[in-house]
């Protein structure tokens, strides 16, 4: 067993790049040299045998496999040396912390030394093994905070990449990037960079797990790091992916995220003293507003591209056409806003008409649109105030929303009941 | 090319990653479970509760062999695939118990034997971890106190040492971290929240701050993220209220405007709910959501009986367990949210259990009226 764990710590140490790690049925040892190009016969280099002869370990090209028939005993291996390793370095510690005679002290440092290689080698090799193993993380912390090198810091986001690489969901492997990240920040000089490449890291990781919340909540994380040309180069990159991903819903809740921090810099640089927001984030409003009704005619019937248009529609109302300065402002700017209102409502509501056809014998898709375009609006009735409501409603009964509702999806008539009755008490 | 082999080699362990334990309520409202006699008749006349006949047509929850199910994972240490999960045996055992305890099972299990596992998990900050040997953490710490309590055993606690250590994971801004490293997640606030509430010391950390960090997780759909700023998610939802709940702090919420994104959760088609818009539905939203939706008093915004089918449709009949969808793979975290829902939606022959403590509805009595 032992030697099982020597020979997975070599082919670590050996090959600092390994950027992939996987496990494998003992039957895809052969596949995998046939699809890598070689011959089916066994390199050596590329595949380790343990002692009685089996197949079990698999590195080429900075990918390393691992036979599911050694993974128990490899996993306990790992942990109980990890376990020890760890037990000795605590105490170590804890001990130096009391001892105040200096050669005491040099001498436990060279043991911590040792004893810190030892938790750094049996954790990493115990994290690939098994991503959660929170304790295992946790000693990689202690260490590094120890040693106060950027260059360890800096070592360990690799280290949560390659867990990343095989379990994209682990917790402890995202939580361990932000406390990097945390830790460095103010000491480093290429911060922005790092946020950028993690960024990307998000987005490569994305295209394999589908709206992976971990993954998308480190990004959104990340926009408290960014500059304003970041925020800008982000919203730029993030749109074409976005584009190709209509139902990732947490894509464009990352942007709404990007949005509002634009937003809200804007709103504390002009400490809101000044009457309106820039033309340039009016227009990026507006541009977000164009953008998502053509992929909402494109894509029928995706939830998320109705979503975020209740959002971008929310804070259009609020931010770009709401009078803020009320009964002081002066009749013209008044109407100017009243006319802008009105006609957002008009294209809203032509958006509404245009995606409510159900034609016959249609896919499923078309119902779902309907269903989506009649609670967008029955959803921004709810969200504007008051005054505008009353206008609003006169062009739209809501009764004829609950029956285009019925329509789409008679499923849920009892939903559309309670949601209509709710939108319509708070209308008088 | 090499890599796209390796994606598919990797095993699915992830998916078992499990939020957290889960959460009860505070004001012990009542829309506690109908008497068994009641549900009896074949129309019963109390409103909420559904027909006997109904549930006969659906097909029905499979109780004995859950029970085996739950029993044997408990005993099965011995594959990669177990004790690569042993860093969360603590909130696996908190999903069995409180399961058989629904079940009106609980007896199968040897308490002292339990009990003694759990204090072996414990360190001396107070703190428990996932495992013995493994390092403390809030989310175990609350399992812990979980599964004691459902054995009527808390007395075994040495509470102030408890107290201390979840209390001292509360940050300036009223936010808790997990544990000494400090990652911050309004999972964390719940956690605390329910935690100390359970054992009577609310007043040791400051409430009116701890409310106002998770107010700052609203988003504009009326959901709540993990932290400011991200997005909304069942399960992180189910922690906000349910902690604003406990605190008799649920005026805070827009109600209607919470319950419209969570009532659009139901897929028309299945019944299921998912956590996020555009997934598919999962069984352990019918906990997460579901919960939500009895706290602010939502709930007849979603069609139950679909539900409920959704949920026995998920149930591996031969040899027990739920899955997140029918035909998927049984395990215990989907078999323990699935009961949960089913227990929330008054289902025959289960006890029922608390949307807020996620603990059988006589135990939070036991803790909180009783005191």
């Amino acid at each position: 067993m032992a030697d099982l764990l020597n020979q997975f710590e070599r082919i670590l140490e050996s090959d600092p790049q390994i950027d992939e790690v996987g496990f494998l049925h003992p039957s895809q040892f052969s596949e995998l040299n046939k699809e890598a190009g070689h011959s089916p016969s066994f390199d050596d280099s590329t595949v380790l045998h343990s002692t009685d002869g089996n197949s079990v370990f698999w590195n080429r090209d900075h990918k390393l496999g691992i036979s599911t028939q050694i993974l128990l005993p490899l996993y306990k291996a790992a942990k109980h040396a990890f376990m020890a390793a760890s037990r000795q370095y605590k105490a170590l510690n804890s001990k130096s912390d009391v001892s105040g005679d200096e050669n005491s002290l040099c001498a436990s440092l060279s043991l911590d030394n040792s004893f810190e290689s030892d938790v750094m080698k049996h954790s990493r090799a115990l994290l690939l093994l098994s991503c959660d193993f929170g304790t295992a993380w946790h000693s990689r912390k202690l260490v590094v905070s120890q040693k106060h090198n950027l260059w360890d810091f800096l070592d360990e986001l690799l280290l949560s990449a390659l867990v990343l690489s095989y379990s994209p969901k682990s917790e402890y492997a995202w939580s361990h990037r932000q406390w990097i990240i945390k830790s460095i920040a103010g000491k480093c000089s290429t911060l922005s960079e790092i946020v950028t490449k993690d960024s990307e890291l998000v987005e490569k990781i994305a295209e394999r797990s589908k709206m992976n919340y971990r993954a998308w909540n480190h990004r959104c994380w990340l926009v408290t790091y960014m500059t304003r040309e970041q925020l800008l180069y982000e919203l730029k990159r993030s749109r074409n992916w976005a584009s190709l991903h209509v139902a990732d819903h947490s894509c464009f809740h990352y942007r709404s995220r990007l949005m509002l921090k634009i937003l809200e810099e804007q709103c504390y640089k002009q400490e809101i003293s000044s009457s309106g927001y820039s033309v340039e984030t009016y227009q990026l409003w507006k541009e977000e507003l164009d953008w998502d009704e053509m992929l909402i005619k494109r894509y029928i019937g995706r939830e998320a591209l109705w979503l975020h248009r209740r959002f971008l529609s929310l804070f259009w109302i609020k931010h770009f056409i709401t009078d803020h300065t009320g009964v002081s402002s002066h009749g013209k700017q008044k109407n100017s806003m009243n006319n802008d209102f009105r006609i957002f409502m008009d294209n809203e509501l032509h958006l509404l008409d245009s995606c409510s056809i159900i034609p016959d014998n249609s896919f499923d898709d078309y119902q779902s649109q309907a269903k989506h375009s009649a609670t967008y609006i029955l959803w921004l009735i709810k969200q504007i105030p008051d005054s505008r409501r009353i206008e609003f409603q006169e062009k739209l009964k809501t009764e004829n929303l609950k029956a285009l509702l019925n329509k789409a999806c008679p499923e849920r008539s009892s939903t559309w009941d309670s949601l209509v009755s709710y939108v319509e008490a708070s209308g008088h | 090319m090499v890599c796209r082999l390796f994606s598919y080699c990797a095993f699915g362990i992830s998916r078992m990653k499990l939020i957290l334990g889960c959460k009860g309520k505070g004001k012990l409202l009542n829309y506690n479970a109908l008497e068994n006699t009641e549900l009896d008749l074949p129309f019963s006349l109390s409103s909420g509760a559904l027909p006997v006949l109904k549930y006969k047509l659906m097909g029905e929850l499979a109780t004995q062999k859950h029970v085996e199910f739950i029993v044997s994972v408990e005993k099965r240490k011995d594959s990669f695939e177990a004790v690569a999960m042993e860093h969360i045996r603590m909130s696996g055992a908190y999903w069995g118990l409180t399961t058989l305890d629904l079940l009106g099972k609980l007896h199968v299990v040897d308490v002292e034997e339990v009990v003694s596992w759990v204090l072996q998990c414990q360190h001396d900050s107070g703190g428990f971890g996932g495992s013995i040997g493994h390092d403390p953490h809030i989310l175990y710490t609350l399992s812990a106190v979980q599964a004691l309590a459902l054995f009527d055993k808390l007395d075994v606690l040495d509470v102030e040492k408890v107290v201390s250590y979840v209390a001292g994971l509360q940050n300036e801004d009223g936010s808790f971290s997990g544990d000494m490293w400090g990652e911050i997640d309004t999972r964390f606030s719940y956690i605390a929240i329910s935690c100390l509430s359970l054992l009577h010391h609310l007043d040791k950390i400051n409430v009116e701050k701890a409310v106002s960090y998770i107010l700052s997780c609203k988003n504009h759909d009326g959901g709540f993220g993990s932290t400011p700023g991200a997005e909304s998610h069942a399960g992180q939802i189910f922690c906000c209220v349910g902690a604003l709940a406990i605190t008799g702090s649920l005026h805070h919420i827009d109600k209607d405007l919470l319950g419209w994104w969570l009532c659009e959760r139901q897929d028309n088609k299945t019944g299921g709910l998912n956590g996020r818009p555009e997934k598919l539905p999962d069984v352990c939203y019918s906990w997460w959501a579901l919960s939500s939706l009895i706290m602010i008093d939502r709930v007849h915004w979603i069609n139950k009986d679909k539900l409920i089918k959704f949920i026995l449709d998920c149930q591996d009949i031969e040899n027990g367990g739920i899955s997140d969808r029918p035909d998927d793979a049984v395990d215990v975290y989907h078999t323990y949210f699935g009961v949960a829902g089913l227990s929330l939606l008054e289902y025959p022959g289960l006890k029922a259990i608390d949307p807020a403590y996620a603990l059988p509805v006589d135990v939070v009595n036991r803790i909180i009226l009783d005191r």
